[in-house]
């Protein structure tokens, strides 16, 4: 292996290693290590073709690599990857780097690391919020033990993309930090539910449609209804799910929703 | 499901229903039936609920002594299905807004 260029990246970040390799029209592979990661980006005559840093690969791992700030680099020559995965220009590349680069100095004014843990804030069901999908995932995700790395790894995100979105859920007062938590408090993603066919058919559907708060959704408006979730009556299981679909925002989810729901009734007519 | 039609009418208490887009009215009920006549009133019904401005809802439901009507409007579609007062209303509603849901799509 031949190596010639080597260093940390305190001093110099991964963007201006790339330039340097761009201007110089080189050609290899970029070794990069944080301590807990290692990624890889090749080049080929100064041009990007190939990136992949955990179970990233392409555009996603070259921005992933972009935005760390320690550990080391080395530059093996005319090492060729197994295939291509970067079709896009290199002003493009350093352009959404430095973009990230700063949306990560901000992001670590908040969130020191991705080894931070983090619970959810025991006061989330009083407050009404609207949420992405991934947002709810990473959400779903959230139990006051795993860190942010594990939870990127667990949905196969990146952990800086992970990061960011860590950051809105703080902004929106939704975490806290794991290490405050009480212990005994009760989020609403571990309501526990009846275990029937009916209800299961229920909380999947729903899930699908709205996110992981479905089932603290379901018993609230069990609730409202004064419907008894144990019971087999038609007329109580039409008027949830009737109820259910109405909260449900998207119409076509919604509508879906009750194409399922309705056929699992009709079924038990 | 399909959202079809004949799901609807399998839903138990059902009569019959009426489908009217723009002039067009479609009637299938039992020919006894005390509604199998009333074009021109459905008719009626159709254009004041259809022109008004600030309808709260998309489902009217309309009580009679020895029967419900349940109205379902989607842009100039509306179906109204006749039922007895025992049917399970919750589930009309869901199949009724499916049935409708599929009818204007096929109309696009």
């Amino acid at each position: 292996m031949n190596q010639d260029i080597s260093g940390g990246l305190e001093n110099t970040r991964c963007p201006e290693i790339i330039k340097i390799l761009s201007l110089g029209k080189r050609s290899g592979r970029l070794l990069l290590n944080n301590g807990s990661e290692t990624g890889n980006i090749f080049f080929r005559d100064g041009q990007i073709i190939h990136a992949q840093c955990g179970q990233l690969q392409g555009t996603k791992a070259v921005y992933e690599l972009t935005v760390w700030s320690s550990g080391d680099y080395r530059f093996f020559v005319d090492e060729t990857p197994d295939v291509i995965s970067v079709d896009i220009s290199m002003e493009d590349i350093l352009a959404e780097s430095a973009n990230r680069i700063r949306q990560m100095d901000r992001i670590t004014t908040l969130i020191p690391s991705s080894s931070v843990i983090y619970s959810l804030d025991p006061d989330i069901r009083e407050k009404e919020i609207n949420l992405k999908s991934i947002q709810w995932k990473v959400l779903a995700n959230i139990n006051g033990k795993r860190s942010i790395a594990a939870i990127a790894q667990n949905i196969g995100l990146g952990v800086s993309d992970a990061m960011k979105v860590f950051y809105t859920l703080l902004k929106l007062g939704l975490l806290r930090d794991a290490e405050f938590s009480v212990e005994t408090e009760i989020t609403p993603l571990g309501i526990e539910l009846p275990e029937t066919a009916f209800i299961d058919a229920l909380k999947e559907d729903l899930t699908r449609a709205i996110g992981p708060v479905a089932p603290f959704i379901i018993v609230e408006t069990a609730q409202e209804l004064n419907v008894d979730l144990l019971s087999e009556d038609v007329g109580q299981r039409s008027a949830l799910i009737e109820t259910l679909s109405s909260k449900i925002p998207d119409e076509g989810m919604s509508l879906k929703f009750l194409d399922t729901m309705t056929e699992w009734l009709h079924g038990e007519e | 499901m399909k959202g079809t039609i004949k799901d609807l009418l399998k839903v138990s208490g059902v009569h019959g229903y009426a489908i009217v887009r723009e002039k067009n009215v479609q009637i299938k009920l039992p020919s006894k039936h005390k509604f199998s006549g009333a074009k021109n009133n459905i008719k009626m019904l159709y254009d004041s609920l259809v022109s008004a401005r600030n309808r709260p809802g998309n489902v009217v439901e309309i009580f009679l002594e020895d029967m419900v009507l349940t109205i379902f409007i989607s842009g100039l579609t509306m179906m109204m299905v006749m039922s007895s007062t025992r049917v399970n209303l919750a589930l009309l509603r869901m199949t009724g807004k499916l049935v409708l849901a599929n009818i204007a799509k096929e109309t696009r």
